[in-house]
């Protein structure tokens, strides 16, 4: 990947950002204008599971958490039960070929608790990423939140097919969107190109 | 400019018309003369003023039309223009395309646009002719695995079934094709045919939505002839008769629908059902099962069932109208024949022309007719009008309709005709 | 790619009873999806939504395209509320880029995602009618749109997709004169909709076709994460324009209609009511709207974003609508994800026609206001 130099329109309201593919370091959670509601979010995720989960940023009503894919269940859990999160948003995979990883990114709200009614806690976990995936047979694989947050049946189903990420545990690891005979790469992975571009 | 065309040259003037002499004569050869035997040997002709019709007296009417009206009329006392024109097909098709231009009208004006409107200079009028000669011109698929007779036949035989029920139907005194004593008997006896047609035609089809659509036009209608069958059965207690005729001849006084307005709403509403109108559109219901039975049936096959289903429209709002609206009574609106046509001739300066055998219809034919058709229209309009009012409802609501309601109030019309017959006030010997 | 085959559509195995409708995607009633229907006589046993018959691929295609060249392509999900599924993406972008967005062009906005939305429910208002069986309640809607569609005609110059958000602010000021017509053709659009309640809304037969069919629990409504008039409908008052204003929206006043019942019906008038507040939003915008200003703020050429994510939501006519930008210093997201509220709200589809009647399929189906194009995105 070449490296742009030029800096673009930066913005001042936000914090440092911190490296995204590997976040190697804490961010600096004693900042003042951290706001206090989030922080006090990631503190509680942090006090219980220590150096297994690693804040990635707080922002006003976002707060994201790396987590590596041992722990993300345990992790959602103690989200659901004790954070009062009730349902997932959006799962989101994202390619990072030269980390020879794949990113599965959930975004958490909810709907029962009114304080949190402007929150979404960003839960991002890895899974390895293998050159000639084999979807469903090969070593790209994750625990499957579905017996946690129900509403990511269908969202898992599409990063399955889209990036070849298995779901352990989901019970109907199917095809959604792509046909039925698809047997390309997943087409979301950034090895797969558009033709003429 | 030239008034004649650039490229006129009259020896081609001449060749034209004796091309068209060419063509007539071979035609009139090949076809009109072997008519003329055909006609000469084998078919029985009227006698007229005395004397047998032949083919030359027929030719006579050319030269004098006075001859015209007389064998006209023998034409019209017979059967087949009875069955193909005036009480029979002919006269109900001509309602039927009127009641499907005044339906698209109708509900266009109901859903605030304008409805067919190119077609033809008025008001789109010629729409329907388009339409049928679209549905003519398409292709006719046939899925795979149709059981093909009867697929191919069911369409014939529901325009058939529905011809048969038109001829039950008294237009005027005197004017029915089938005037039999059992009239509301064979009525039930043909409306009895059509569950059976739909579902042959939906079964073999061998396709799951038609079938679908097939079962659910045999709950309906089976569930529906039940309190059909009853809701009219007040009027024959009261009547005596099975006769349709005599039923329509028996209310100059009073429609029947004054003392049984039970029993008419319920037959309305039966009637709504068992032309699968909306809201009881089921068989039919196009954004759960398609087309319902009519989903694999394609070009004229499917124009077919569509004219069969507006004739049938036609026999129910007819039927409507004889049982309970009085048939063809009404007051004597029709102006009366002027007899100095028949005594005198018309006059027209020197020449004075007498045309016997007038008039063609008596004065209370032609009343009945208008009286007839006035009130058919208007069922026929109250019959349209749910369309635009109300969305459709669902198989189980009903058969819970058909079943406990329908039949219930059908009933309570017939206890009502049963006090009415008791207690002397109407019927065979009654006060009225 | 020696791949071996995931499992297709592999349907459970059924007996000789039970029959297997494919409705859709050629079917009056589906939409661009199809359903897997497995029926018992009139029961529905089992439902299996088959969505992707018009996946297009918008996430790989925002890859390949720098920020303001997604714009166009992004709101083909929805063209009918183009505003609306692009506003997430204007709003993360300007999130991403650090750009304040002038008061004037909040405003505008907002009444242009308002009229999207109306102009988006009346359609599939339509639908619904159609799918119930209503040919009137089919026309209504779909000729009082045009009233709706003209003033956005007016404000952007094109009837469906507008274009009309960029990061920034809007691409052009509101045409003189704006503000006297929006009132007039909004005013007559409520006492229209005020109209559809006699021939639609109360109307027996709807009410004992859609009534107590198709329950959706609040507790389930909260656990199958729906969003939007099908969360609203199950008593769960959880609208992103209260709870999470976005641009002027807690300066406006206006009410979130919510509901107990859950039902279809219930769900078919969320948006109805939705529409009728929607005319108070853009009355009450219009009137506090400054009279002139900029509406937009001009980007550097190729503008990059950071090395940072954003996540933004707004209420769309479907319900919440997010997106999740990724971006890597580059003039191209890294990665955008859409999270549309028709694919949240489908999840829900298999749970609710189960047992239900199979006439109470289209109704129950598209009263979750699903989009099949938006779904597949």
């Amino acid at each position: 990947m070449s490296e742009e130099k030029k800096e673009s329109i930066e913005s001042e309201s936000q914090e440092k950002p911190t490296p995204k593919p590997t976040p190697t370091k804490k961010p600096t959670l004693e900042k003042v204008n951290l706001p206090e509601f989030e922080k006090g979010l990631a503190d509680k995720i942090v006090e219980k599971f220590g150096e297994k989960t690693k804040v990635a940023f707080v922002k006003p009503d976002r707060v994201r958490i790396n987590v590596s894919k041992e722990n993300v269940h345990d992790v959602a859990e103690f989200i659901r039960d004790e954070l009062n999160f009730d349902h997932a948003e959006s799962v989101s995979g994202v390619d990072y070929p030269q980390d020879k990883e794949i990113e599965v990114v959930y975004h958490i709200g909810s709907y029962t608790d009114s304080s949190l009614a402007r929150q979404i806690l960003v839960l991002a976990t890895r899974a390895p990423r293998e050159e000639n995936p084999i979807p469903g047979n090969d070593a790209t694989r994750l625990p499957s939140l579905r017996d946690i947050f129900y509403s990511v049946e269908f969202h898992e189903r599409e990063v399955f097919e889209m990036l070849g990420v298995y779901f352990e545990g989901h019970p109907d690891n199917r095809r959604l969107l792509l046909p039925e005979d698809w047997a390309d790469l997943p087409p979301l992975r950034k090895d797969f190109a558009i033709k003429g571009r | 400019m030239s008034v004649i065309a650039p490229k006129f040259k009259f020896s081609e003037f001449v060749k034209s018309i004796l091309d068209n002499l060419f063509w007539f004569l071979l035609i009139f050869a090949l076809i009109g003369l072997p008519l003329v035997q055909i006609i000469l040997f084998y078919i029985e002709m009227p006698v007229i003023d005395g004397e047998l019709l032949t083919p030359f007296l027929a030719l006579t009417w050319l030269a004098d039309p006075s001859r015209t009206l007389p064998i006209l009329k023998s034409f019209m006392a017979t059967d087949l223009f009875r069955i193909a024109a005036f009480p029979g097909f002919g006269f109900a098709a001509l309602l039927a395309a009127g009641t499907i231009f005044v339906e698209r009208k109708m509900l266009a004006k109901l859903q605030l646009r304008v409805g067919p409107f190119y077609c033809g200079k008025i008001e789109g009028i010629l729409q329907l002719m388009g339409d049928g000669l679209k549905l003519i011109s398409k292709e006719i698929i046939i899925p795979a695995k149709a059981d093909k007779p009867i697929f191919w036949a069911a369409p014939v035989i529901f325009v058939g079934a529905a011809a048969a029920f038109i001829a039950l139907i008294p237009v005027a005194p005197g004017w029915v094709v089938a005037d039999v004593d059992v009239g509301l008997l064979a009525v039930f006896a043909v409306i009895g045919f059509f569950p059976i047609i739909t579902i042959l035609s939906a079964w073999s089809a061998n396709s799951k939505f038609p079938f679908i659509g097939g079962i659910r036009a045999l709950h309906q209608m089976v569930s529906f002839e039940i309190p059909l069958i009853l809701s009219l059965l007040g009027v024959v207690i009261l009547t005596g008769t099975l006769n349709l005729s005599e039923i329509a001849a028996s209310q100059s006084n009073f429609p029947w629908i004054v003392f049984l307005p039970v029993g008419a709403i319920v037959f309305f509403i039966t009637i709504l059902a068992e032309l699968e109108r909306i809201p009881f559109d089921l068989p039919e219901a196009e954004s759960e099962i398609v087309a319902g039975w009519l989903t694999e049936l394609s070009g004229m096959m499917y124009g077919l069932v569509q004219l069969g289903t507006y004739l049938k429209l036609y026999a129910f709002a007819a039927l409507f109208v004889v049982l309970f609206l009085g048939g063809w009574n009404g007051p004597m609106i029709w102006p009366p024949f002027p007899e100095e046509i028949i005594t005198k001739g018309i006059e027209a300066g020197p020449i004075t022309i007498t045309i016997p055998g007038l008039p063609l219809f008596s004065q209370e034919t032609l009343n009945g007719i208008v009286w007839f058709v006035i009130k058919t229209v208007g069922v026929i309009f109250f019959i349209l009008l749910p369309r635009g009012v109300f969305p459709r409802i669902r198989i189980d609501m009903l058969l819970s309709l058909g079943w406990y309601k329908l039949i219930g109030l059908a009933f309570v019309n017939i206890f009502i005709a049963l006090g009415l017959l008791y207690a002397g006030v109407l019927g065979p010997g009654g006060m009225l | 790619m020696s791949a071996k085959l995931p499992p297709g559509l592999a349907l459970q195995k059924v007996d000789e009873r039970i029959m297997t409708l494919n409705v859709g995607p050629q079917h009056p009633g589906s939409g661009h999806m199809r359903i897997i229907v497995q029926i018992d006589g009139d029961f529905i046993v089992a439902c299996d939504p088959d969505p992707g018959y018009v996946h297009r691929g918008e996430e790989k295609m925002a890859e390949y395209r720098n920020y303001i060249l997604n714009i166009p392509h992004l709101e083909r999900p929805v063209i009918h509320d183009s505003c609306n599924v692009l506003y997430p993406y204007v709003l993360g972008v300007e999130e991403l880029l650090g750009i304040e967005v002038p008061e004037r062009a909040k405003y505008i906005r907002v009444i242009a995602s308002e009229l999207n939305r109306c102009i988006y429910i009346m359609y599939w208002l339509a639908i619904y009618g159609i799918f119930l069986g209503h040919s009137t309640m089919f026309m209504w809607p779909a000729g009082d749109r045009e009233l709706l569609i003209d003033l956005m005609e007016k404000m952007s110059g094109a009837r469906v997709t507008h274009a009309h958000f960029v990061p920034g602010g809007v691409r052009n000021d509101l045409p003189p004169n704006f503000e006297d017509v929006c009132l007039r053709q909004v005013n007559y659009f409520e006492k229209r909709i005020k109209e559809y309640a006699a021939v639609f809304y109360d109307n027996p037969i709807l009410i004992a076709r859609t009534e107590k069919t198709g329950i959706l629990s609040r507790q389930d409504a909260i656990r199958l994460g729906t969003t939007g008039s099908v969360l609203r409908a199950s008593g769960v008052d959880y609208d992103l324009r209260k709870k999470e204003p976005y641009d002027v929206y807690d300066e406006l006043d206006f009410q979130t209609p919510v509901l107990k019942e859950g039902d279809s019906y219930a769900r078919s008038k969320i948006p109805w009511l939705d529409m009728m507040e929607s005319c108070r939003i853009i009355r009450n915008a219009l009137a506090k709207m400054p009279k002139s200003g900029s509406v937009r703020v001009k980007l550097k050429p190729n503008p990059k974003g950071g090395d940072d994510s954003v996540y933004k939501r707004v209420e769309s006519g479907r319900g919440s609508l997010g997106c999740y930008i990724v971006s890597d210093k580059k003039p191209e997201p890294y990665r955008l994800k859409l999270s549309v509220g028709s694919f949240r709200n489908l999840i829900a589809l298999p749970y609710l026609l189960k047992g239900e009647k199979l006439g109470n399929m289209p109704s129950v189906y598209w009263s979750l206001n699903y989009w099949p194009v938006e779904a597949d995105r």
